[in-house]
């Protein structure tokens, strides 16, 4: 039992991760309160069904996803984001629209009905003594790779600095010639493809509608209040406190408490520590 | 997929073509149904099936020799909403009868706002035993879905052990009341119950607990997404060579958002398959297709229930002589038409119908069992 | 008051007219947006005013009307139905203020925070609405029951509704006229500076949020006997959401803006729904293009409109009247530091800081940059909380507590960037000093205490020099620099605090306006005989008007003596001078 217990922890906490990544950029560095992210997310997991509508072989999906999420951030960020920078509750608000705006485009193009996606992976393996989807290894393992490698290039790469500094005071970093537009336009779609990319690896495993995106919202939001905005240390203690808390109470007692103990935990978490248990230094 | 505006087209045009035949004295039916919302997926099968049904009422004569009008308002909104958009219909427009197919707590709000004024049928699946002057139910209650179906998968399948899940109110809890009595008399035993908050939408702990639980059978009252999350964690997790499944709301959206791969030994219960074969459903099905093209709209036990409901009014109408109220409950019991489902009866104010149970496997429903006749036991008592 | 009446009597005629000309159904259909506007002006108030966003005052409203549904099924009469109205409202009240006042405490900013925290509660008061079947019906929600005095809910209920709808409006009104309404707007504009004011930001947040709970409260009883029937939806984050929508496209600051925003919001969902397929994507669009372009929403277009038709005269300037004497305050004497630490991760700001101020005169401290200054000055004050040692102020303990406590222990002080209340104008921001320590909770209800004015503030005022009588209706953002230091020091000194703390006073300032600024700080230490310490770079400043020098280097003190001592000092010269750590 415990393997299948230890296995699930992995999924949950890991899949929580990718998933608030995206937000954690958008809300963590750029201060958009990014009510529309679950929607980038749905955009992403809708990219198999595109492709297989087109007639596309299945190496598509990941191209066309990154491509409809990206241009559909894009053009967001051009005619609304870029005015709600600094404007923390308008942002709120503003991408609440953005939210409903995409969820009606989406419903108008495909419908909405269920639409069914099958994982490139079938089958299931023999780990620690208990038989688990392969996909979901597959994906764990992509994750913590992907994590690190993120990890690696954030403490590396010269663009990570300069977001740092953009972040920190944005006019020294104009004066320095650091192009913040530019940069925060390239920061929000980047965060809104990895949302979408989170959508794609979970397609197989969820329900895919018009509807779909708000799970993941609330969710991602708590991970990064209790983690701390704004690092990805943060990030990944956020997910786990969520995640885990959700997985260990649901196994334990029943999904009720596990959903009521997230709450409350998160309650206490932005009493005590509203700015996070790793918050970065701003 | 990319069919929504032919759909749209299609169903501008049917209503165009009733309103000018129906230019003459019309009886007004509000139609209530879903447009938005978790249930907005069942609004445009409900329309469609619906504009059919008023067909076929007109064709063969309408209400007491009037022809009938619809009009329709989306009710997939909360219960305060709902209950202004059904009220705008009947105070605004003047409509004299209802057919609704929603959740229960707008039932619950409209109950209370009609006031037994106005004929108001319910179609949808439901938990059974709401009884209030005027109301009329199609909607197949726990006790028809369970009551043939959980002794015959027991001898079929050889299923002993079940494990109850459902979202966390009270059709899944109702349901599983009446289950457990079956499954005792069926020989068998339940072996877990849970039940789900809506807003949690992955199913690890509750797999992991059926896995262990050793069940080879799984009643599952999960609704909407949850479903479709369900079902698909569930073959993913291969629990579907462990246990068969049987839904009680599963219809032909649902089983499409789960996958034709996920799908192995998955069974539903209900009065409405766009697949049943017999005469009536077939012709049914084809004049669906022909009036509102192939997939997109794709004919299910709820939208099509609006049919049911419009039947039921058209044929106790006729039988009381008028849509007042106080004649329809008087006339009532014992009321009989066939449909599209098969041979009908009112009994308790609930119909007393076929119940069909078909296996999803490969993604498409087919019929495995049909059992006439099966009347309700959280009907009315009067 | 005919500002106030005029409104909410064309408000009120408006509302009774609908069921003449419109019929009993459409005012049926009006009072459910009515009430949600009542629920929604809470928030307006809420966030317009202080800046605090709830998401979550479907928890409110939805108890109420789950209380109240739960009271009219026991059908105990009319009588006993009220009170138990009004002791739930006290009830929410409490519980809201007191939740607002924990979350807040200690802090100096609005954030996020409290409003996902306000949306997780409402989350889990959904989910216990949902299953709690025996207590509120499970999902389908509780029903069965006559309104509130048995009146018909398509008939004379509505002018219940129309009742608490203007009632509630013109309270607002009245608070908009009312020094609270200055108080709450300082909140949002300008948090730290109206603590070292001496108000307890957080009682004033915990306060604003009761009072928002408490008319989603009363919307949400309404809700019940009008609508029959409480579910799940109506304790729930959907709700909570819609509530918002409505404030922020109506106008959240304007009393009537959501009420503005509900009634054509809904209605126009109400009657789009069912005729045009594309509406909510027609919804959305609008909504975006409210929050970029028009932010106070609808109410601040249609008052652009009003104000470009008709101008709004200035008002004659109204008579003061003298301000009652600041509250007492039992410190006095040197103020002085024991060993004090200030450490903040590795970093050592404040490392065995050791000084005794004489009971009175002059203090200046300097230093180079990031000696410590500014931080000395925190830790007096409570904005920083110091790591070790003591800080006394007589034989008073003043270190480690909260900012706002530091007026009310003789302390004010004057930030080192001019900090004063940028929405308001110079004589808003006047008025709001002038309650420092000075007003009761009664004196905030009363539109006299505008005019409050001290002696010491009408000299300084009225000093010949002081540029801040001309601009006294002026925004406080149109000031140049130097103005805004000499409004910031009226502020500071406008309560009459025994200490004094002034960081680089001049600052920004010409070579004039320099020399006025000494001239008043010496004038007010004169007067009053208190103590003054101030942060100053310029040497010449320093040597003119103090008593003692205090030399801090590194975060610890080189030398404290007067200034010739202090210039002839070889370590301060070293430091000065370049010479070496």
């Amino acid at each position: 039992m415990s393997s299948v217990l230890f296995l699930n922890l992995a999924w949950q906490i890991s899949t929580l991760a990718l998933v608030a990544l995206g937000l954690a950029i958008v809300f963590g560095k750029l201060r958009i309160m990014n009510m529309a992210h679950g929607e980038f997310v749905m955009i992403g997991a809708y990219a198999p069904v595109i492709t297989s509508s087109l007639g596309l072989s299945g190496w598509w999906q990941l191209p066309v996803c990154l491509l409809s999420v990206g241009l559909v951030a894009f053009v967001l960020e051009r005619a609304i984001i870029r005015h709600l920078y600094g404007r923390m509750f308008d942002s709120l608000l503003a991408t609440w629209g953005i939210a409903i705006l995409l969820r009606e485009t989406v419903e108008l193009i495909f419908g909405r009905g269920y639409q069914s996606v099958s994982p490139p992976i079938g089958g299931t393996l023999r780990l620690f003594g208990a038989d688990y989807p392969a996909y979901r290894i597959a994906v764990i393992v992509g994750i913590v790779l992907g994590f690190a490698a993120l990890y690696w290039w954030s403490t590396r790469s010269r663009v990570a600095v300069r977001i740092k500094a953009m972040v920190g005071n944005p006019e020294l970093a104009e004066a320095v010639g650091i192009d913040t537009a530019r940069l925060s336009a390239g920061a929000f779609v980047f965060g809104c493809c990895t949302a979408g990319l989170a959508g794609l690896v979970l397609a197989p495993t969820i329900r895919i509608e018009p509807m779909m995106g708000l799970d993941y919202l609330i969710r991602s939001f708590f991970a990064l209040v209790v983690g701390g905005l704004g690092s990805l240390e943060g990030l990944g203690i956020g997910a786990g406190i969520i995640a885990g808390t959700q997985s260990v109470l649901g196994a334990v007692a029943n999904q009720t408490y596990g959903y009521l103990a997230v709450l409350t935990l998160s309650i206490l978490f932005l009493w005590v520590k509203p700015d996070g248990i790793r918050s970065s230094s701003r | 997929m990319f069919k929504m505006k032919a759909k749209l087209l299609a169903g501008a045009a049917v209503a165009l073509v009733l309103g000018t035949a129906s230019a003459v004295a019309d009886i007004k039916v509000g139609v209530l149904l879903p447009e938005s919302g978790p249930a907005g997926l069942f609004g445009p099968s409900t329309r469609n099936s619906a504009l059919l049904a008023a067909e076929a009422i007109n064709a063969g004569g309408g209400i007491n020799g009037e022809q009938i009008e619809l009009v329709f308002a989306d009710v997939g909104v909360p219960p305060a909403e709902a209950a202004q958009a059904a009220l705008r219909l009947w105070k605004g427009q003047g409509a004299q009868a209802f057919v609704g197919m929603h959740d229960s707590a707008v039932r619950e709000a409209l109950i209370g706002r009609f006031n037994g004024q106005v004929p108001y049928v319910y179609t949808p699946v439901y938990e059974g035993n709401s009884c209030a002057p005027g109301l009329y139910v199609t909607g197949e209650t726990p006790s028809q879905q369970l009551a043939p179906v959980i002794p015959y998968l027991a001898g079929k399948e050889g299923v002993s052990k079940w494990y109850l899940i459902g979202h966390d109110y009270n059709w899944p809890r109702d349901t599983n009341a009446l289950a457990k009595g079956y499954i005792a008399e069926a020989g068998g035993e339940v072996v877990g119950e849970e039940y789900v908050p809506f807003t949690v939408s992955e199913f690890d702990s509750s797999l992991q607990r059926i896995r262990e639980s050793g069940a080879d059978a799984v009643l599952i009252t999960l609704v909407g997404g949850g479903s479709v999350g369900f079902n698909v964690s569930f073959a993913g997790f291969g629990l579907d060579d462990q246990a068969i499944r049987l839904g009680t709301l599963i219809e032909e959206n649902t089983l499409a958002g789960i996958g034709a791969e996920n799908a192995d030994r998955l069974y539903s219960s209900s009065g409405y398959f766009a697949s049943i074969k017999t005469e009536a459903a077939a012709s049914f099905a084809a004049d669906y297709a022909a009036a509102f093209g192939g997939d997109g709209a794709a004919l299910n036990g709820l939208g099509q229930s609006a049919y049911e409901g419009l039947m039921l009014l058209a044929a106790l109408a006729n039988k009381a002589g008028s849509l007042d109220v106080a004649a329809m409950d008087a006339a009532a019991e014992g009321t009989s038409w066939t449909s599209p489902r098969g041979a009908n009866v009112l009994t308790g104010r609930h119909m007393a119908q076929t119940i069909y149970l078909a296996d999803g496997s490969g993604g498409a429903f087919e019929v495995v069992a049909a059992f006439d006749s099966v009347a309700s036991s959280e009907a009315c008592t009067n | 008051m005919a500002s106030v009446l005029l409104p909410v009597s064309l408000l009120l005629a408006a509302l009774l007219l609908i069921p003449e000309l419109f019929g009993d159904f459409t005012a049926y259909q009006i009072g459910l947006y009515l009430i949600y506007g009542i629920a929604a002006q809470g928030i307006g108030f809420l966030w317009g005013k202080t800046g605090v966003l709830p998401l979550g005052q479907a928890l409110f409203f939805g108890f109420a009307a789950y209380v109240t549904a739960i009271t009219l099924r026991a059908e105990t009469g009319l009588i006993t139905e009220l009170a138990l109205a009004v002791a739930v409202l006290v009830a929410i009240a409490v519980f809201a203020c007191a939740l607002a006042a924990l979350i807040f405490r200690g802090r100096n900013d609005s954030g996020p925070y409290f409003s996902l925290i306000t949306l997780a509660l409402v989350m889990i008061a959904e989910q216990i609405a949902g299953t709690a079947t025996t207590l509120t019906g499970g999902f389908n929600g509780l029903s069965g029951f006559d309104s509130l005095g048995k009146l018909d809910p398509f008939a004379g209920f509505y002018y219940v509704i129309v009742g608490v709808t203007v009632a509630v409006s013109l309270l607002l009104f009245v608070l908009n006229r009312l020094p609270v309404n200055l108080i709450a707007r300082a909140v949002a504009d300008n948090e730290p500076r109206l603590q070292l004011l001496g108000f307890p930001t957080h009682i004033i947040k915990g306060a604003a949020f009761a009072f928002s709970a408490v008319i989603a409260a009363l919307a949400g009883g309404l809700f019940a006997s009008h609508q029959g029937i409480v579910t799940p939806t109506s304790m729930g984050f959907g709700l909570s959401a819609e509530l918002v929508i409505l404030t922020a496209v109506g106008g959240r600051y304007h009393v009537l803006g959501p009420l503005i925003g509900a009634v054509l919001v809904g209605w126009a969902s109400a009657e789009l729904r069912d005729s045009f397929p594309y509406w909510e994507l027609l919804m959305a669009v609008a909504f975006i293009l409210v929050v970029l372009k028009a932010p106070g929403g609808i109410a601040e277009l249609l008052e652009a409109g009003y104000r470009r038709v008709r101008a709004t005269k200035p008002g004659a300037p109204s008579k003061v009247i003298a301000a009652p004497p600041t509250k007492a305050v039992d410190a006095a004497g040197p103020l002085r530091f024991d060993d004090v630490h200030l450490q903040i991760g590795v970093v050592r700001i404040l490392n065995g800081v050791s000084f005794q101020t004489p009971a009175t005169g002059i203090v200046s401290i300097i230093g180079p940059n990031g000696a410590g200054k500014t931080s000395t000055l925190n830790t007096i004050t409570g904005n920083l909380r110091i790591t070790g040692g003591r800080i006394t102020f007589g034989r008073r303990k003043i270190d480690s507590r909260p900012p706002y406590k530091a007026l009310h222990s003789g302390i004010g002080r004057k930030l080192q960037v001019p900090s004063v209340f940028f929405s308001m104008s110079v004589s808003e921001n006047l008025a709001i000093a002038m309650m420092a320590n000075r007003s009761r909770l009664l004196d905030l209800l009363r539109p006299s205490t505008y005019r409050w004015r001290s002696r010491s503030l009408s000299d300084l005022l009225d000093h010949p020099s002081v540029p801040l009588k001309e601009e006294l209706v002026e925004p406080v953002d149109h000031l140049p620099q130097g103005h805004r230091q000499f409004l910031e020091y009226a502020m500071t000194i406008a309560a009459e605090p025994q200490v004094l703390l002034l960081d680089e006073p001049c600052a920004g300032l010409s070579p004039d306006e320099t020399a006025l600024m000494t001239d008043l700080v010496r004038h007010y230490q004169a007067e009053t005989g208190g103590l003054v310490i101030v942060i100053e770079h310029d040497m010449s400043i320093v040597e003119a008007i103090s008593d003692k020098v205090l030399v801090m280097h590194l975060g610890q003190v080189l030398a404290f003596d007067t200034f010739e001592q202090v210039r002839r000092n070889p370590e301060v010269q070293a430091v000065y001078a370049g010479g070496t750590k």
